[in-house]
């Protein structure tokens, strides 16, 4: 190839009708994703957002948010990776039930998941009665908002560290093993290292799928009372502080608190792109990137 | 001392069964292990390895017998296929990784001078991603030796390379045998690239051992069609084709002097145009080779390959032209498993 801009012209001429479809379709998509985000953002005028994020029910709210999302995430890493280990690495009986088993929380709507919990743990049961005696009480305590967070977040993550240990070479393994690291030497200097990009995705969705739950925290802890880690005032989450604005009419708040929300997500959400892109991330080290 | 002894060796993947392999291998020698797709040559690598257990048989290093000890416990510098270089660490991490395993406090010193070695410093910060196809072999070679194996395992090393790094590739195996400390064992499909660096060979088909030996016993005894095909023979004829010719006719003198499989053949020299040689056909196809030029001729139903040394190159016969060529009676291999080479000293 002596002159760069043949393959370019090629590309040219054939071009222009997919690259508009291109447009046209993803530019659609951003699209649906921006207006409502847009007009959440111009509903309320920006002193009232920032007044809103002065506000310490707010806070309190956001407060209990990050942190009951926070703890799901460790129960992530500490349960589902494991589990996606399993599935992974071993064949056994009644792992096509296992695979459903972990799908099926993200397919059951939300409020049945909090229906499910409130029927499992009613008060008087032999569980609820186990909960509380060993101080971990859900209802209206953030337990109640981690349990349900984990319910429907966690499968991301089985699902992400399943994917991503399954696709590790076997023959980098072998050379591992073969350069004389043990069974978890190997795991912990190559298969780890290799699935974490993976599991990173998982955990990043696992979290935004735990921030944004409400239909089973309206059932099993609509109020939460301080208690367990959770030392703040009486509040509810962001997703149930929200809706609670809005059906009181006070749709202002409702609007400039949502924004508060989405501005912090956002925020966080480019941080972690910022870093992947920058490649000081340690889940994307040796990575080729664009 | 190093001297590994493979005996009666026996595994199994699923369904396939391979061995029962034999094999000696001192330091200081390159043992090719060749075979078409699907004959065992990974297999028989992952087993020596310690990934796959031996059914039967025995490893043992220096009399150490080593069969049931994890791949961890066996000193292998093993190159698996792709020559898995890890994706997340660097150049000299990948090297220094066998010693960072083993807790060696001077792993990375110990790395560079290996990198510096083979030539890759100036590379020791990229990851493998963003290395050529030769330089990651280099690496991979570098990172196999950096705990001082006692034994090389090498999975195809000549898969994906280019021409230029082939050859690097084989100075580098060069090298190796002059340190004379670590037996080799490279796995390759290509016969032509086995014979330009091992000391011996041991063909394997469908499991099963075939021709074992240096080159020399591997190139005069193919014991059969397959063997003689693969170690580089052009000129191979299985017996049910010969048997179809008349009386006097090239297959039938050949089927005369064919074992109980067939009969083998290299290329034997053209004569010309003119009247010499014994044998005429029609020429099908004449190309240009480094060593003169390959021309394939027609004679009854046999296609038979002939060489034109370059310095008879005027002679260079035209496509559908008639020409004559003989046959060195000596050069003929009987194929077959009770066959006896007429060519026993050349």
């Amino acid at each position: 190839m002596n002159s760069p801009s043949a393959p370019l012209r090629r590309r040219w001429r054939t071009g222009p009708f997919w690259l508009a479809l291109q447009l046209v379709l993803s530019g659609s998509l951003l699209l649906l994703f921006l207006l409502p985000i847009y007009a959440l953002f111009t509903y309320a005028p920006p002193a009232r957002i920032v007044s809103d994020a002065g506000n310490p029910a707010v806070q309190a709210a956001l407060w209990l948010t990050f942190f009951a999302s926070g703890i799901a995430v460790l129960a992530a890493v500490v349960f589902a990776i494991p589990l996606g280990y399993l599935l992974a690495r071993h064949r056994f009986r009644g792992r096509a039930v296992v695979e459903s088993l972990v799908a099926l929380p993200v397919v059951v709507p939300h409020l049945l998941v909090g229906v499910g919990l409130f029927f499992l743990l009613i008060p008087g049961s032999p569980l609820y009665r186990f909960t509380t005696a060993i101080g971990f009480p859900v209802y209206d305590t953030i337990w109640g908002v981690v349990l349900v967070m984990v319910f429907v977040s966690a499968p991301y993550t089985v699902l992400a560290a399943d994917l991503s240990f399954r696709a590790v070479d076997s023959r980098v393994l072998e050379a591992a093993r073969s350069l004389g690291a043990g069974p978890a030497g190997a795991f912990l200097t190559v298969t780890f290292p290799l699935a974490l990009r993976g599991i990173v995705a998982g955990l990043l969705l696992t979290w935004a799928r735990a921030v944004s739950e409400i239909g089973g925290i309206l059932i099993l802890a609509y109020t939460v009372y301080p208690g367990g880690p959770y030392s703040g005032p009486v509040t509810s989450t962001l997703s149930v502080f929200v809706y609670n604005l809005f059906q009181a009419g006070d749709l202002v708040d409702a609007a400039a608190v949502s924004s508060v929300f989405l501005l912090i997500a956002f925020v966080l959400f480019f941080l972690v792109r910022l870093g992947e892109r920058s490649g000081w991330v340690p889940w994307r080290r040796g990575d080729l990137l664009p | 001392m190093n001297e590994w002894t493979v005996e009666g060796l026996e595994s199994q993947l699923d369904a396939f069964r391979l061995g029962p392999i034999d094999l000696t291998l001192a330091p200081g020698r390159v043992t090719a292990v060749l075979g078409s797709s699907g004959a065992g040559k990974t297999t028989l690598l992952r087993t020596l390895a310690g990934f796959l257990p031996a059914r039967a048989g025995r490893i043992a290093r220096d009399g150490v017998d080593l069969t049931d000890r994890p791949p961890e416990e066996r000193s292998l510098g093993y190159v698996p296929q792709g020559l898995g270089l890890f994706p997340h660490r660097t150049v000299e991490r990948n090297v220094s990784y066998p010693l960072d395993v083993r807790g060696r406090t001077d792993a990375l010193a110990r790395a560079r001078e290996l990198l510096d070695r083979f030539g890759l410093t100036p590379l020791a910060r990229r990851y493998p991603a963003r290395l050529s196809g030769g330089e990651m072999q280099r690496v991979a070679l570098a990172r196999a030796l950096a705990a001082e194996p006692d034994l090389v395992l090498w999975d195809e090393p000549w898969q994906a390379l280019d021409v230029e790094a082939r050859f690097e590739l084989g100075r580098v195996l060069e090298e190796l045998r002059e340190m004379g400390r670590v037996p080799v064992v490279v796995v390759t499909h290509d016969p032509s690239l086995a014979f330009a660096v091992a000391d011996s060979f041991l063909v394997l088909r469908a499991g099963k051992p075939g021709v074992r030996g240096d080159a020399a016993t591997l190139l005069a005894h193919p014991s059969d069609l397959f063997s003689a095909r693969f170690v580089g023979y052009e000129n191979v004829y299985d017996r049910a084709t010969l048997a179809v010719g008349p009386p006097g006719s090239l297959p039938a003198w050949l089927a005369e002097r064919s074992g109980t499989e067939g009969v083998a053949f290299a290329r034997p020299t053209f004569t010309g145009g003119g009247a010499s040689g014994r044998w005429e056909g029609t020429v099908r196809s004449a190309r240009p080779t480094p060593d003169g030029f390959a021309i394939t001729l027609r004679v009854e139903e046999l296609a038979v390959a002939v060489k034109v040394a370059p310095s008879d190159s005027s002679r260079l016969p035209s496509v559908g032209a008639r020409a004559r060529f003989d046959i060195d009676e000596r050069s003929l291999l009987a194929l077959g498993p009770a066959a006896e080479s007429p060519r026993k000293d050349p």
